[in-house]
């Protein structure tokens, strides 16, 4: 169930991801202004944005709701004959059920 | 009733296609024929499934208020046309439903919901015969139809021709290869047919609709009911007798293992026990 919590963590998550990709742009032009070779990011931008990206994926497993049971047969298993046999377009309507109006 | 819960009631026996005319239309007139306007979207489905309810139950001044509202949104639909052909269907005025059906047909000949009324009319009609033709014919033209292969099996049933039915139900199966259902129907068919082939068909689809769903009741006497009568036919070579009686004793003892975890008092148990006694005697005579 989605609750405060996990919301919570999704949107710190999506926040520190956004900071990670906007410090990684930071230290790109930061790199071309003192004309430095880019050879790779610093540790803690990758750090923040792996820990982030985890965070947010844990919060928006618990948002997206509840997880279906992959067997096919689960689903199944709590219907009955009653509600199977009931076929809609096939009604026939000359039963008893016209003489059982006295509620009305 | 609030009305939200009214609705998500009523949504869930639309989704379930559960047949609950007499409660739909009672909460209809106590909570949501008031509300029906704060449903959005969804009241035109309600307002479809509360007339064929009211329908179901003979209350046509109900069924002519919704198809009233239904109609002064949609004007030209077919599906309000089928409403109002099932409204003449439930007082008896078939020829008047058949005219509307077959100008649907004409206008539309992809639609298979008229001709499908068509031959509920003739099986209302109690002109069970002529409605198998019918649906054998539709089936030639919408062989995917699952709603009229169970249909086509019920009307076989009636006939006792159960041969067709099995049939009917094997097609089904192959639609729906994980219902648990339709594997116990047909092991019912197989056993109702008798001699020692069926039985032994029968014993099969019982297992499988119980490997299918372990707390399938029905399938577990019926597979104790069908080993019982493999173990005793004289048919039966006695590797297969011993087969079958450890199939007897696993489902008994499935079956009293569900009434314990259930049962409220020792009286159950009890009646469990006796019925068992003249399940045996009953299934003795029909050798």
């Amino acid at each position: 169930m989605a609750t405060t919590y996990h919301k919570t963590i999704t949107a710190v998550g999506l926040i520190f991801l956004f900071h990670a990709a906007y410090s990684a742009a930071q230290h790109r032009s930061f790199l071309r202004l003192t004309e430095q070779e880019f050879t790779s990011l610093p540790v803690d931008v990758i750090v923040q944005g792996i820990v982030s990206l985890f965070l947010t994926m844990y919060g928006v497993m618990y948002i997206a709701g509840d997880f279906k049971e992959i067997r096919a047969t689960e689903e199944l298993q709590s219907k009955t004959w009653e509600t199977q046999r009931n076929l809609p377009s096939f009604y026939c309507f000359n039963h008893r059920g016209r003489l059982l109006r006295s509620y009305s | 009733m609030h009305w939200s819960e009214a609705r998500d009631l009523v949504r869930k026996w639309r989704e379930d296609n559960a047949r609950k005319s007499q409660e739909l239309v009672e909460i209809w007139e106590s909570t949501l024929k008031d509300k029906v306007h704060k449903l959005g979207d969804e009241q035109f489905q309600v307002l479809e499934q509360v007339c064929i309810g009211a329908i179901d139950c003979h209350r046509i001044d109900v069924a002519e208020y919704c198809l009233k509202k239904l109609t002064s949104q949609f004007k030209d639909s077919s599906r309000i046309l089928l409403l109002s052909a099932m409204e003449f269907e439930a007082v008896e005025m078939y020829d008047d439903a058949i005219e509307i059906l077959d100008a649907m047909i004409k206008r539309d000949e992809t639609n298979p919901a008229p001709r499908k009324r068509k031959i509920a009319i003739l099986r209302s009609r109690g002109r069970t015969i002529e409605a198998i033709k019918a649906l054998t014919d539709y089936l030639k033209r919408f062989a995917i139809d699952q709603e009229a292969w169970q249909e086509l099996c019920d009307l076989y049933l009636i006939e006792q021709e159960y041969g067709k039915a099995a049939f009917c139900m094997e097609e089904l199966i192959l639609h729906n290869p994980h219902n648990h259902l339709f594997h116990e129907r047909l092991a019912e068919i197989r056993y109702t047919q008798g001699g020692f082939d069926n039985l032994e068909s029968a014993r099969s689809y019982y297992c499988q609709a119980l490997k299918l769903n372990r707390n399938n009741m029905r399938a577990l006497f019926g597979l104790y009911l069908t080993a019982y009568s493999i173990a005793t036919s004289q048919k039966c070579v006695s590797a297969k007798k011993k087969e079958a009686h450890s199939l007897m004793s696993w489902a008994m003892k499935r079956i009293s293992q569900r009434y314990k975890e259930t049962a409220a008092d020792k009286s159950q148990i009890d009646a469990l026990e006796g019925l068992m006694g003249s399940l045996q005697l009953g299934s003795n005579s029909n050798l």
